[in-house]
Formats: structure tokens, C-alpha cells, sequence
């Protein structure tokens, strides 16, 4: 009987593991990328027809890509061109055994360079790339553009919210605490709320320890939720709306977020920073912030701009958002991202 | 002093006596079972399929003034299951594991159990798995998973249809939650429920035959 059930089981295995390629307007795929004792989770979702491809590097570390695959992105962006979550090492569905040895950012790169050269082998050779990197994801596609010639594998970068320089970044988030703390302060807004922030910002100026960061970076957080001028979304109701039609492993995201916030990876990332290479970036490059972003600040988007040698630059900036654009302001997001990619695919 | 103890301990024990319990160890009873189950987390389904060795059987009666007032039976077992669950896109998991199960059921066939175990997980990744080596080759990985370790516990209730009926079988539904580790360095959980029936083909051949008795305790 027990046989009879684990052969049964075994063919069910190897038609999941079935390679299949579609090429439409409307494809929905996932394939697994293993490498250095991880394998990674990759979604194509949308257009493969249109050959033009947009891989998603989510934000953490630790966060999964499953949280950026929305309706409304499908719809606006998935029509016209092919959307691909990548779920990095120790997120989401990515899968293992004893790996957190191997998370580092080196690795990270390696892994992204992989899941291209996969991508490629799938799709064709010819496509057009675009990678898209949100918060911590911008720090890995910084390392990835800036590390020889990575940067013509692919067609543009855009970088929403993004990180590419922890130490300026913690520098920034302070300042941009201070400055809107005490504008609400003197409105008289949310006083009490403030008051605990601009007394930290105060009494903690520079040299941040990794400790400090992480609590400024918490606050940079909390703080948005006394900016009335963002259209808050409720990231819990977003989760729920989506977890049983995006099939999401919600056991296995939560493990991995919990393993990634507490690794000694953050110790390596926080003195991480992107700016003095930057100059060697000649691509295409889209900035996308949010006015109310203190956890990656406007002017960390503008220190990126200001270092890249790219001609093609543009950089938006959405007046009703903070750090999570992509939800927050989706119209321009997807505009944006639409527009540039149909002018340099 | 010492007489006021024991006069103290003399009251609230026959207080105690109120209530007395016959036990019976009965091997009549002592079967194997076969479980057939239907497993799902949320909406991801799966099956279990196992055998159940009792370990011991005791028929429990409760007494109050020479009359029964509860009669229930506990069961001790040992069971080793297979189980398998789909996760589209994720993976799917076949995992072997033994079991120490618990379980009482009551004169009316109510079921409620408790169960640990421990056993072994092998997961099949939810799609075509590719490695590059470092030429750039891209070859696929036939069958790719991982090997896990696994620990579960669970409980749950049912209803024993040989209990009123002539039928030797049990439904039940139960909550599990396995663990899986190393899973990424850390541990992987996930709730399990499980709907199902037991068979239980030996109930009714054994007439047997030995039957001990436990010495009255108290309630």
C-alpha cells in the first residue's frame, strides 16, 4: 500500500518539477534557482511575449517578493511586459538547509547574476532586462551594477526607495525625522508621538552603532504613521487579501524574516555603501521615491543620482507617499516604470 | 497533633471515595488500527495514511455509591504514518513519522486524543530547479528537495462508531502542527488538519481472554 502511495507521490513530484516555458501574454510560472546551498524561488508573471522582462528585488533583508505581486501591478504592468519576483536566499519561499552561513551580499550578487543567466536560458538571450530594486533590494542591484560589467546584462535599473548607502543612510533618516518632527511639532500635530523621536534624533548625532540604526530605523516607520499627507495602506489587510490567491507559504515567510532580521548579515550591511563606485554606471536609470520616506530619505535617491555617470537619469518624486511607493502611489508608480521601460527596452 | 492529621487525611479521603474507579485492563480491546486521512493547511491538501499499535488498553469505570457514573477506556499506541501535502509553487512534502498516541474514548464513542512523534521530511521543490556552474552552464535539477528532520504534536477529537455500534471504525479530525529544521538555519512550521477514519479490523475477532484489575483509586 505505502508503495503503491510513494510511487503515485513521485510522479505527482516530477510533473510539478516539469520544465515549462510559456511564452504569452499572460503567464504565471515558477521555477527555482539553486545555488551555494539555497534555492530560490522565481515567479514570471504577465507578458513573456513581449520578450521585455522586470525582475523585482525585494526589500529586507528577509522580506518576500510575494508582497510586491498585486492586482493592480498585473494589470498595469503584467500586461505589457513580464513581472519576475525573485525571492532571495532566507526569504519567502526560498528553501534550504543549514545555509545561513552563505548570507552575505557577495553571495546575494551571485545569486542575482544566476537567476538572470536563468532567466535568459528560459526566455531567450535577446530579451530586455530591467531590474527593480526597493529599500534593501537596491543595496544588492547597487553591488550588482557597480561589480565589473554586470550592468550590461541588463537594459535599466530602477530603484525605488532605495539603500545604497547604510551609513548615509542612517545619517539622512535622522535629519529627515528632525525636520518633519519638528514641522508637526510646530502644527501642533501629533506632539506626543513626535516629541520621544526628535528627543532621540537629538541625543544621538553620528557614528551610529548598529543598535542606533535599527532604532532609528524603527522609527523612521512608526513616524509615517503620523504623516496624514500619505495614503497609508495597511500592509496586514494587503497580506490577508492576497495569501490565498498568491498561494503564499505564510509559515515559511514569517521563519525566514524572523532568521534574516536577527542575522549577523545586518552587522555586514550597515557599514555597506555604494556611492564612491556609482560613477561607473553608464545605464538607464529611474529614481522613484516617496516625499515622506524617512527610512530611506529622498536625498539618499538624490545622492544615487548625483554619483551614477548615466545620461539617461530621471528622478520622481510622489507627494503622497513613504517608504512603500509601490503601493502607496501605484498610478505613478506604474506610469514611471511603463513609460521607461518602453523607451529603453 | 499528629492524630488531628490523620483524622484530617481519614475525612477528606473517604470525602475522595465518594467517587471509586474499577480499572480493567482490557485485551480484548487491544487492535491494531489502520488510519486513512485527509490533511490540509488552509487549502493545500495532502493524505495520511498509518497503522496503530496499541501499547496497553485499560477499561475505566467511575464509580458513586455503587453505581456507575463514567465509563471510558484509554489507549496507548504507537502509530507510523506516511504523510504528503501539495503547496503549489512551493513544494511538496512527503514525510515519514512515528507516533506516540494518547487516547481516550468515552462509554457514548467520544474521542479525544493527544499524539508526538518524530520522523523525516523530503521535499520536492514546487517547480523546475536550475543550477549554473561557474562556466554558465544551466542544467535542471532532476527531483530537487531537500531532506529535513521533523517533529509533530497534535490533538484532536472524533467519535467511535464501534462504541454503540457494531462498526469498527472511528472518524476524527485533529490539529497537528509539524516542524521541520534545518530549514534555512531556523525551524519551519506548519499547521496540519487532518479529517479522517480509522479502521480497526481486529475489534470484533478478539474475545479475549486476560483481564486485570487494578486496585480501586481514588478520584
Amino acid at each position: 500500500m505505502k508503495q503503491i502511495l510513494f510511487f503515485i507521490s513521485l510522479l505527482i513530484f516530477i510533473g510539478c518539477q516539469k520544465e515549462k516555458i510559456t511564452i504569452s501574454s499572460n503567464a504565471s510560472e515558477a521555477f527555482y534557482v539553486e545555488n551555494a546551498g539555497a534555492s530560490m524561488r522565481v515567479l514570471v508573471q504577465g507578458n513573456t511575449a513581449s520578450s521585455t522582462f522586470i525582475l523585482v528585488i525585494h526589500g529586507g533583508p528577509g522580506i518576500s517578493s510575494y508582497f510586491y505581486d498585486t492586482k493592480y501591478i498585473s494589470k498595469n504592468l503584467g500586461d505589457k511586459f513580464a513581472m519576475v519576483y525573485w525571492d532571495q536566499r532566507n526569504a519567502g519561499a526560498s528553501q534550504g538547509t543549514s545555509n545561513g552561513g552563505e548570507l552575505h551580499l557577495d553571495q546575494m550578487v551571485e545569486d542575482l547574476k544566476k537567476v538572470i543567466e536563468v532567466l535568459k536560458y528560459r526566455y531567450g538571450q535577446n530579451m530586455s532586462l530591467f531590474l527593480l530594486g526597493h529599500s534593501f533590494g537596491s543595496l544588492i542591484a547597487a553591488d550588482f551594477i557597480t561589480t565589473v560589467d554586470y550592468q550590461n546584462m541588463i537594459k535599466g535599473f530602477i530603484n525605488v526607495d532605495g539603500s545604497h548607502n547604510y551609513p548615509l543612510n542612517d545619517t539622512l533618516t535622522r535629519e529627515a525625522l528632525l525636520k518633519e518632527g519638528n514641522y508637526q511639532v510646530s502644527q501642533n500635530k501629533n506632539v506626543e508621538k513626535w516629541l520621544p523621536i526628535i528627543s532621540y534624533c537629538n541625543s544621538h548625532t553620528g557614528n551610529f552603532s548598529i543598535e542606533e540604526s535599527q532604532q532609528l530605523g524603527s522609527y523612521a516607520s512608526e513616524a509615517e504613521n503620523y504623516v496624514d499627507s500619505i495614503n497609508h495602506i495597511n500592509i496586514v489587510t494587503q497580506v490577508l487579501k492576497y495569501s490565498i490567491t498568491n498561494k503564499y507559504p505564510v509559515t515559511a515567510i514569517l521563519s525566514n524574516l524572523l532568521y534574516s532580521e536577527d542575522s549577523n548579515f545586518n552587522k555586514e550591511i550597515a557599514i555597506k555603501q555604494f556611492s564612491s563606485s556609482l560613477n561607473i554606471v553608464t545605464i538607464p536609470v529611474l529614481l522613484l521615491w516617496g516625499k515622506y520616506d524617512f527610512t530611506c530619505p529622498p536625498d539618499l535617491g538624490k545622492d544615487f543620482y548625483n554619483h551614477i555617470s548615466s545620461i539617461d537619469k530621471r528622478f520622481v518624486l510622489s507627494p503622497q507617499s513613504g517608504h512603500n511607493l509601490i503601493l502607496e502611489d501605484k498610478k505613478i508608480f506604474c506610469n514611471e516604470v511603463a513609460s521607461f521601460v518602453l523607451t529603453h527596452r | 497533633m499528629l492524630k488531628s492529621i490523620i483524622s484530617i487525611l481519614a475525612l477528606s479521603y473517604c470525602t475522595l471515595c465518594l467517587a471509586q474507579s474499577d480499572s480493567i485492563n482490557d485485551s480484548s480491546s487491544r487492535h491494531i488500527n489502520l488510519k486513512l486521512a485527509y490533511i490540509s493547511s488552509l487549502i493545500y491538501p495532502g493524505i495520511t495514511t498509518g497503522i496503530e499499535f496499541p501499547l496497553y488498553h485499560i477499561n475505566e469505570k467511575v464509580l458513586k455509591n455503587q453505581k456507575i457514573v463514567r465509563y471510558f477506556t484509554k489507549g496507548r499506541f504507537v502509530s507510523g504514518n506516511l504523510n504528503w501535502y501539495h503547496h503549489p509553487d512551493f513544494h511538496d512534502n512527503l514525510y515519514l513519522t512515528a507516533e506516540w498516541v494518547m487516547r481516550r474514548t468515552k462509554f457514548s464513542g467520544f474521542i479525544s486524543e493527544f499524539s508526538a512523534g518524530a520522523g523525516f521530511s523530503r521535499t520536492f521543490l514546487g517547480g523546475t530547479t536550475y543550477k549554473v556552474d561557474e562556466n554558465g552552464n544551466i542544467s535542471v535539477i532532476k527531483l530537487a528537495g531537500y531532506n529535513y528532520a521533523l517533529i509533530t504534536i497534535g490533538g484532536g477529537f472524533g467519535y467511535d462508531f464501534s462504541m454503540k455500534k457494531q462498526l469498527p471504525l472511528s472518524a476524527f479530525a485533529k490539529m497537528n502542527l509539524i516542524t521541520m529544521f534545518p530549514y534555512n538555519s531556523t525551524i519551519y512550521f506548519r499547521p496540519v488538519l487532518e479529517l479522517g477514519i480509522r479502521y480497526s479490523p481486529g475489534i470484533f475477532r478478539s474475545k479475549t481472554i486476560k483481564e486485570s484489575v487494578y486496585p480501586s483509586k481514588p478520584k
